[in-house]
């Protein structure tokens, strides 16, 4: 019988305006760390009882109690200090990790977080980790010789970080890279610090990318020693596929199906089509169905409504197509892994 | 020999600084809350403040700060004709990024869409100001072209705009007008069309005109692109170590505005670092003939870093001075 078609999502919802006042309010230092942290666990256990309700295979924690991904690890990491504001887009502004020193862990960053998260559900949670080329590529650097000495480091951090996450009890483990995608010339030193951060993991781990040249990165990003490689579809109209059919997809893949930086809210039919069309290429045991990028940039409903439209859409092809619901995957062999 | 920058500079000033908030303001904006020619106020003080930063630091020829710009692209391509908005796009290899605008239709320019700023720049600075237009090549490369389907078609449809946008630059009385264009270093195949834009981009200008990349280098074409008709090729030293390759044959009648400040990282170059590759530079083209400026816009880098990078670039170029008389 055929198997597959598990839905997932890529790691940050929205938060709640509530939160969202609060951590402004936090920066101004008029609440105290615990009231927000109290915040930010109603706000996760709304999202987790939201991801219940849906039926989504392998839910996220949403991501409530961090700002931006690469920053997270940098304020909870030793050597990093914080810039001042620097620009993203339009109006958009944020604060980057500056390496001052030697970068390490102080010790676990985000297992608490999951513990807390996968105590609401009876599914897997997946931890949710930034890569060392991403953390890297998004800091400035003021005290390594090389690029390739600082993202080692890191890749170091992260993988004791990822064996945490492993000893606590995480089946899955994502390492976000987006930054891989935009210097190809850099990808040797992608796939060896991927290749740190997931040795010995039993946990099935893949890897997020987006807003790429995939001309260029395609196929060297298969190197990376992930099982899954989660890729946005939906927004480049899975013109992608036609790499595919040129040169196989050798891993589970993350299919995002949903654009997650319009408002517009897909149709059920049209994620459908998205899911089929992808599935001429990579049989559904291979197919994870997910939005094309966190949700964070949504509002609570939109996101919500995009969700269901994916676990609406995913119900509707398993059954025209005879999958039935089955287990997450574990692992790929060692061979597809590399 | 001359201090300047690329084009931008960072909008967001340390707390306490006394102009008003362009992100709260911009914010208020979104909401409903002040209008469009507040907004410009607002941008006009803004500008002002940055203008006056980088006076202070001693640096000779300024720009505007493009704090109007919300990047590279977008404030041009939203104004010429047959250009519509989209989705968010990373700009280059950074953590920043661009609405891609999508050609639809035939382009056109509609009216002057700097010259305004200019004029107000100049108006309010005690140092030459230059103008900064994002290149026609760029442009047509981080746009979609859903129209002429067709890059050399598409191209040289934008050097015609924004031909006629230097031609209003002139008129506001720019002396010098630089346009950026990163994307030939990371494009080189296209040199043979890019030479083609950039004759029709400068067709009947009369003021001095710049050529800017950053981000790489220009080995490889470097005999074809400093036969551009322009006064002044600004190459990056940080992002491309190759253009010192090209410096030997450098032509006698044209500028070098050399890159020699990481404007992408906060890390500070030494007093010391900024003097020698000046000296190296005033070795292989004479000082009348050169300006040292940041490898790029300085928007990548928070406020204090930015303004303590012009500390340096000002400082190092001084001590060679000092020692060159």
């Amino acid at each position: 019988m055929t198997t597959g078609l598990w839905t997932t999502a890529v790691g940050s919802y929205p938060k709640p305006d509530y939160l969202l006042q609060a951590r402004n309010k936090a920066t101004r230092k008029e609440i105290t760390t615990a009231e927000l942290n109290k915040l930010e666990r109603q706000a996760t256990e709304m999202w987790m009882h939201f991801q219940d309700e849906i039926g989504m295979d392998l839910p996220v924690d949403g991501e409530m109690y961090r700002g931006d991904m690469a920053a997270y690890f940098g304020e909870n990491m030793e050597g990093f200090t914080t810039s001042g504001l620097v620009r993203s887009y339009g109006n958009r502004y944020y604060r980057k990790p500056i390496a001052k020193g030697a970068v390490g862990r102080r010790g676990p960053i985000t297992v608490e977080w999951w513990r807390y998260a996968q105590s609401l559900t009876s599914r897997p949670v997946k931890g949710m980790l930034t890569g060392p080329y991403t953390i890297a590529d998004w800091s400035f650097d003021e005290h390594y010789p090389t690029r390739e000495a600082f993202i080692m480091d890191l890749a170091r951090a992260i993988h004791d970080e990822a064996v945490d996450l492993e000893k606590a009890g995480a089946k899955f483990i994502q390492i976000d890279e987006p930054a891989v995608s935009v210097r190809p010339e850099e990808m040797e030193i992608a796939v060896k610090a991927m290749a740190v951060v997931t040795k010995g993991l039993k946990a099935h781990t893949l890897t997020h990318m987006c807003y790429g040249n995939f001309d260029l990165v395609y196929p060297g990003i298969l190197r990376l020693a992930v099982d899954q490689i989660d890729l946005e579809m939906a927004n480049s109209n899975y013109d992608l596929l036609a790499y595919f059919k040129k040169v196989p997809f050798t891993k589970y893949i993350g299919l995002g199906v949903v654009d997650v930086h319009t408002h517009r809210l897909e149709t059920v039919e049209e994620v459908k089509r998205g899911i089929k069309l992808t599935m001429e290429v990579i049989p559904p045991e291979r197919i994870f169905v997910d939005p094309d990028c966190g949700l964070k940039t949504r509002q609570v409903d939109e996101a919500k409504a995009k969700l269901k439209v994916i676990a609406q859409a995913v119900r509707e092809v398993k059954k025209e197509m005879g999958i039935s619901d089955s287990p997450l995957p574990g692992k790929l062999p060692e061979a597809a892994r590399r | 020999m001359i201090t300047t920058v690329v084009g931008n500079y960072p909008k967001i000033p340390p707390s306490g600084q006394g102009v008003p908030s362009l992100r709260a303001s911009i914010q208020l904006l979104d909401q409903g809350k002040l209008t469009p020619a507040q907004i410009r106020v607002v941008q006009e003080q803004n500008t002002v403040d940055v203008i006056n930063e980088q006076v202070q630091a001693g640096i000779d020829l300024v720009t505007d700060g493009q704090v109007r710009w919300d990047d590279a692209i977008t404030y041009l391509a939203g104004a010429i004709e047959g250009f519509t908005l989209t989705g968010l796009v990373r700009w280059f290899d950074s953590n920043t990024y661009y609405r891609q605008p999508v050609c639809q239709g035939k382009l056109a320019w509609k009216g002057p869409i700097t010259a305004r700023d200019y004029t107000f720049a100049a108006g309010h600075s005690p140092k030459p100001v230059k103008a900064v237009l994002t290149g026609p090549y760029t442009l047509a490369k981080l746009s979609v072209d859903a129209h002429y389907k067709d890059l050399r078609a598409f191209t040289l449809a934008l050097a015609g705009v924004l031909n006629q946008e230097a031609k209003a630059l002139e008129k506001a009385g720019a002396k010098l007008i630089q346009f950026d264009e990163p994307a030939i270093v990371r494009n080189k195949g296209d040199i043979g069309l890019f030479k083609e834009a950039m004759s029709a981009l400068t067709a009947g200008l009369t003021a001095r005109t710049a050529l800017y990349t950053y981000y790489g280098d220009i080995q490889g074409i470097a005999p074809d692109f400093l036969k551009l008709p322009f006064n002044v090729f600004g190459l990056d030293f940080v992002g491309g170590a190759a253009n010192w390759n090209v410096l030997r044959d450098f032509p006698k009648d044209r500028e070098l505005a050399a890159g020699i400040l990481d404007a992408r990282n906060t890390r500070m170059e030494t007093v010391d670092d900024v003097a020698q590759a000046v000296k190296r530079l005033s070795k292989l083209v004479p000082p009348s003939r050169l300006a040292v400026n940041p490898s790029c816009g300085l928007e990548f880098l928070p406020r204090v870093s930015a303004r303590r990078k012009l500390d340096r670039l000002v400082e190092g170029v001084k001590k060679v001075q000092e020692v060159l008389a």
